[in-house]
């Protein structure tokens, strides 16, 4: 984590210790008093409800017979259940696949709008943004009506023109349909990002390019990008988390297909369906821990990866 | 009893059929001195999970809930339901068929007041049926495959019916017409058994269908499935009696095109069902108004005019003897299917369905497992016999883990 | 970057535009071309479900099952609308007050806590601040899903749920806020300007209230948008932490309304009512969005993405 901290603030905290000087231990109880709300809420709403997850998930509360400690059986039958890891599998396979598409996707429609090079900039700006504003399980729906198997308008487009209609809401098709899902609502977030980003690169460093002779595309290839890092990697971070918290799509194309979903299909929804299904809330507190594990390392890797390649 | 009831009271209640805040309202009029919340927190699922977290935090409870039939035991084993006995007149029982008694009548105790139910039997597209030269009413599963066989070559984008696989509540109403009997004794010493003779003919009978392409398997109750009938994929339904209705209200351009028949039998000349869904009224243990409360249970669903209310704006199916016996109720022509007296159809079901059915105390495991494992076997093409295995094996690692004690495990 | 952030986002952009402007010479809008194609290929995938929406909300429940997604069929928008709103005894009513209130009181709350926070963690040097915030930071990595069971667990030890706080005060935390509030803070309030201040003997509260906070105000906004959206639009923590209707947001409600089709039985599938209440749901946020655009930039350009 220090290393983001380190990547993202880096060169604004460098020019900032240039620029004025700061007078260490200088009023810092009112610096704590400052912090202070938010610590409170944080000590009660994250840190005491993990603790209270690592108690419960040492017990086994059972429908007949009553409460019991269980030492760390719920954790070592977590690592066994393949219904867990195959979820965890899934949403490693679906974090592999959308998130290059969609911070590619972010970082091109960015690149294209700070270009200047576009008519109705504002047009495709607020266009792509949008989807954004709509609520994950309001989007989920809509994709669902129009995933249709037999009579949504993509099927109805294919039977117009003969062709056997797509299913999009098979064994191996639904993670694409979900993928896209989130594709079309975080594409927005991301790109007002790392347009924002790009926006706050000096103007200096384009002069001096266009100086060079470069074109735009090399501009963007060669200037812009290597700039956007810490931004890429935020966004990044955030949905290799956003991946791993996959709960309303799968939950509401349920209903659509419960024979390619099932109780299982992403870990978030398994810890949900455990704890208020199947009444097995220990487990489920168990569960929720190893999948925050799961999620620090990944994300870790993450910026491991990002720093290694930004040495080389 | 009388004397409590004129005391003031505030009651909730916790219920998703439509009209029972007319049925509420009917209640207060006739006590005055009783207040009733009427709240719909989910239907199905949700209901039952939000029922339970008010019942572990103890706080937000309400006094008198939806329940269904196969969730009584569920509740029972967690001591949440009041015994209605001495709230209840002495022949409160009788009022009832014997299937629906045993459903609510557990070791001696009365856990709900009947509220609706759903025996099992079919409705059909006379005109596509007819078209196909398929007669009709099917009296027997032999004949009903040989139609599905038969109306799919001559309709190769429309099929008899649509079976998913996961839908167990259907699934298990087969079965219990077919006299099989999974679940059976008490916590202490539970039987499970989903892998009987009876359920594997079900299963392997509809195997068949499913491997010739005869029939399909999509998810129902989404809204593929409702255009799948609009649209004319679907030329009928294995259908409970609630079903007749709910259909219309999202098939209008085919009305006056539908029938309603039996169910199809395994033997000719029998008549026996099953049954798919409907609900009770429970109370909870909890509740500080028991007196008030069981009586709002009894009332809206033993009195005549909400029960009518029900039977005949809402089209419940109603599980009261006087209102199966009403020869209005039964004389009812039905436009939407042709002007046919659809209740005496269901009717005859609800008089048909086999008694002696148990229901697990952990029904919504055995039903969310049975659901999950039936319609990938089943959407696999491996077909839903070889799910009978797995289910089986799920539910009684479950039952073990919960502390229940299995029989021959 | 000049002390006032705010200014500096629209002004290079204008300037990088009419410099290239001139120096491309006559081909100039041919360059334009192929861009704007290809952004209104991808605009037309980001609109059309929104187009099918706003479609599929004006149809009666018998052409939404019986006729072409992507057109019109007889107009009942204003019947939908009015069924959605009279539901259930007007329960939708009290579902979009509940988001607007979550929502509203979460996003000014978390920007207010976050904003002081923020300050205090770039102005100041107290003991053990790297720590705290390196574990707010890490705190980011759990899933906020993975965290909303224990979370009800311990609610329900305390008999917290079924109660707006249960959805208000988690959302109150936002680390993010926090980490770029904290990187807006280093940039946009000059150490000098307080220290000015200090010497004219205004109190540190009275610093951040009437100096600090109005340099603040871009990323506050910012941090308020994403806080506003994120609880507006957050399912799974009211999913799991309300019991009762009168309390739902949205989000819940119209997955219960959609719900309800699923389970069968004497109850009726309105995904009319589904499909119109959805419409209505994301209609404020859109134009909201439209015209709050350049707001949700602001804080970001000058904070925490900066290069």
């Amino acid at each position: 984590m220090s290393q983001a901290t380190a990547t993202a603030a880096g060169p604004t905290t460098r020019r900032a210790a240039g620029r004025r000087k700061k007078k260490p231990g200088s009023h810092g109880a009112a610096g704590f008093l400052f912090t202070l709300p938010f610590m409170v809420l944080f000590l009660g709403l994250f840190i005491a409800p993990l603790l209270y997850a690592l108690y419960l998930s040492l017990f086994r509360e059972q429908l007949v017979g009553g409460n019991q400690f269980v030492g760390l059986d719920n954790y070592i039958d977590g690592l066994q259940d393949r219904e867990f890891t195959r979820g965890i599998g899934r949403v490693a396979l679906f974090l592999l696949i959308q998130v290059p598409i969609m911070l590619l996707l972010a970082l091109v429609f960015a690149m294209i709008l700070d270009s200047g090079k576009v008519w109705f900039p504002k047009l495709f700006r607020v266009g792509i943004f949008v989807p954004y504003a709509v609520p994950t399980v309001i989007a989920a729906l809509m994709w669902g009506f129009l995933y249709g198997r037999d009579f949504g308008p993509f099927a109805d487009l294919a039977d117009a023109i003969n062709v056997p209609p797509p299913n999009f809401l098979s064994e191996s098709t639904m993670l694409f349909s979900i993928a896209n899902v989130s594709t079309w609502t975080y594409t927005g977030y991301n790109m007002i990002i790392l347009y924002a980003a790009l926006r706050s690169i000096p103007t200096e460093l384009y002069e001096a390019a266009a100086v060079d002779g470069a074109g735009a595309v090399r501009t963007a290839l060669h200037v812009k990008l290597p700039l956007l890092r810490p931004a890429l990697l935020l966004c990044a971070i955030f949905s290799v988390i956003g991946s791993f918290q996959l709960f309303a799509e799968p939950q509401i194309f349920a209903t659509i297909a419960p024979e390619v979903i099932g109780k299982g299909y992403t870990p978030n929804l398994y810890v949900y369906n455990l704890a208020f299904s199947d009444q097995r809330l220990n487990y489920a507190a168990a569960l929720s821990f190893l999948l925050g594990v799961v999620v620090f390392i990944v994300s870790y890797f993450v910026m491991y990866a990002s720093r290694k390649q930004e040495e080389r | 009893m009388a004397a409590e009831l004129k005391k003031p009271a505030n009651l909730t209640l916790w219920a998703w059929t439509p009209g029972t805040a007319e049925a509420v309202q009917m209640f207060e009029k006739a006590y005055p001195n009783i207040n009733v919340k009427v709240q719909n927190v989910g239907q199905g699922d949700p209901h039952y999970q939000k029922l339970r977290t008010v019942l572990k935090s103890g706080r937000g409870l309400p006094d008198v809930v939806h329940m269904e039939f196969q969730y009584i035991p569920s509740f029972t084993l967690t001591e949440s339901l009041l015994d209605l006995t001495p709230y209840l007149p002495d022949d409160f029982l009788s009022d009832y068929p014997e299937w629906i008694q045993q459903q609510i009548n557990l070791n001696g105790a009365i856990y709900g007041v009947p509220w609706d139910t759903g025996p099992l039997g079919f409705i059909y597209r006379k005109d596509l049926l007819d078209k196909a030269g398929i007669k009709t009413p099917i009296e027997t599963w032999d004949e009903f495959a040989a139609a599905a066989e038969k109306y799919h070559r001559a309709n190769p984008d429309s099929y008899l019916v649509n079976m998913p696989g996961g839908q167990t509540g259907q699934w298990l109403g087969l079965f219990w017409q077919n006299g099989a009997r999974p679940f059976s004794g008490d916590p202490n010493n539970l039987r499970v058994n989903l892998t009987s003779p009876e359920i594997r003919e079900v299963t392997e009978f509809w195997d068949k269908l499913y491997a010739s392409g005869a029939i399909t398997d999509d998810a129902d109750f989404n809204d593929a499935w409702y255009q799948g009938f609009a649209r004319g994929k679907y030329a009928g339904w294995i259908s409970a009696a609630w079903g007749p209705i709910f259909l219309q209200s999202y098939t209008e351009n085919s009305k006056g095109k539908w029938r309603a028949q039996a169910l199809p039998q395994w033997e000719a000349g029998q008549t026996v069902s099953g049954n798919w869904g409907g609900s009770t009224l429970a109370v909870l243990k909890d509740s500080p108004n028991k007196a008030a409360a069981a009586e709002l249970a009894r009332w809206i669903l033993q009195e005549r005019q909400p029960v009518e209310m029900f039977s005949y704006d809402r089209f419940l199916f109603p599980p009261q003897n006087f209102m199966l016996e009403s020869q209005e109720w039964l004389n009812q022509p039905y436009e939407f299917y042709g002007g046919q007296k659809v209740n005496q159809v269901y009717a005859e079901m609800a008089d048909a369905v086999d008694t002696g059915w148990e229901w697990t105390p952990i029904h919504e495991f055995v039903a969310t497992q049975g659901d999950d494992i039936k319609a990938r076997t089943v959407d696999r093409g491996e077909g839903a016999t070889a799910a009978l295995q797995p289910w089986q094996d799920a539910v009684v690692n479950y039952a073990q883990q919960q502390g229940l004690t299995v029989e021959g495990q | 970057m000049s002390a006032v952030p705010t200014a500096a986002p629209e002004a290079p952009a204008v300037k990088r535009a009419k410099k290239r402007g001139t120096s491309a010479k006559p081909g100039a809008d041919k360059g334009f071309v192929f861009p704007t194609i290809f952004m209104l290929a991808f605009l037309v995938y980001f609109l059309m479900p929104l187009g099918w929406l706003l479609i599929a909300s004006t149809k009666s429940i018998n052409d939404l099952f019986d006729s072409f997604g992507l057109w019109f069929a007889d107009f009942n928008l204003f019947d939908n609308i009015s069924e959605t709103f009279s539901k259930d005894d007007g329960v939708f009513w009290t579902w979009l007050r509940n988001t607007l209130g979550y929502s509203f009181i979460s996003a000014v709350g978390a920007g207010l806590i976050c904003a002081a926070a923020g300050y205090g963690f770039a102005k100041f040097e107290f003991k053990g601040k790297n720590l705290l915030f390196w574990v707010v930071l890490g705190s980011v990595m759990v899933p906020t899903t993975a965290l909303a069971i224990p979370t009800y667990l311990m609610f329900a030890e305390i008999g917290l749920t079924n109660n707006p706080l249960s959805v208000i005060l988690p959302s109150l935390v936002s680390p993010f806020g926090i980490y770029l509030m904290r990187i807006y803070a280093e940039g946009a309030v000059p150490s000098d300007l307080m220290e000015a201040a200090r010497i004219d003997g205004a109190g540190e509260f009275r610093i951040f209230w009437q100096v600090a906070f109005r340099l603040l105000a871009p990323g506050f906004v910012t941090v308020l948008l994403f806080n506003f959206v994120a609880t507006w639009n957050n399912y799974f923590l009211p999913l799991v932490m309300l019991s009762e209707p009168r309390w739902y947001p949205l989000t819940v409600g119209l997955a219960q309304w959609n719900s309800q089709a699923a389970a069968g039985g004497g109850a009726t599938a309105a995904f009319n009512t589904v499909i119109a209440g959805s419409m209505i749901s994301v209609v404020p946020l859109i134009i909201a969005f439209i015209f709050l655009q350049r707001y949700w930039q602001s804080g970001l350009t000058a904070g925490s993405v900066k290069g």
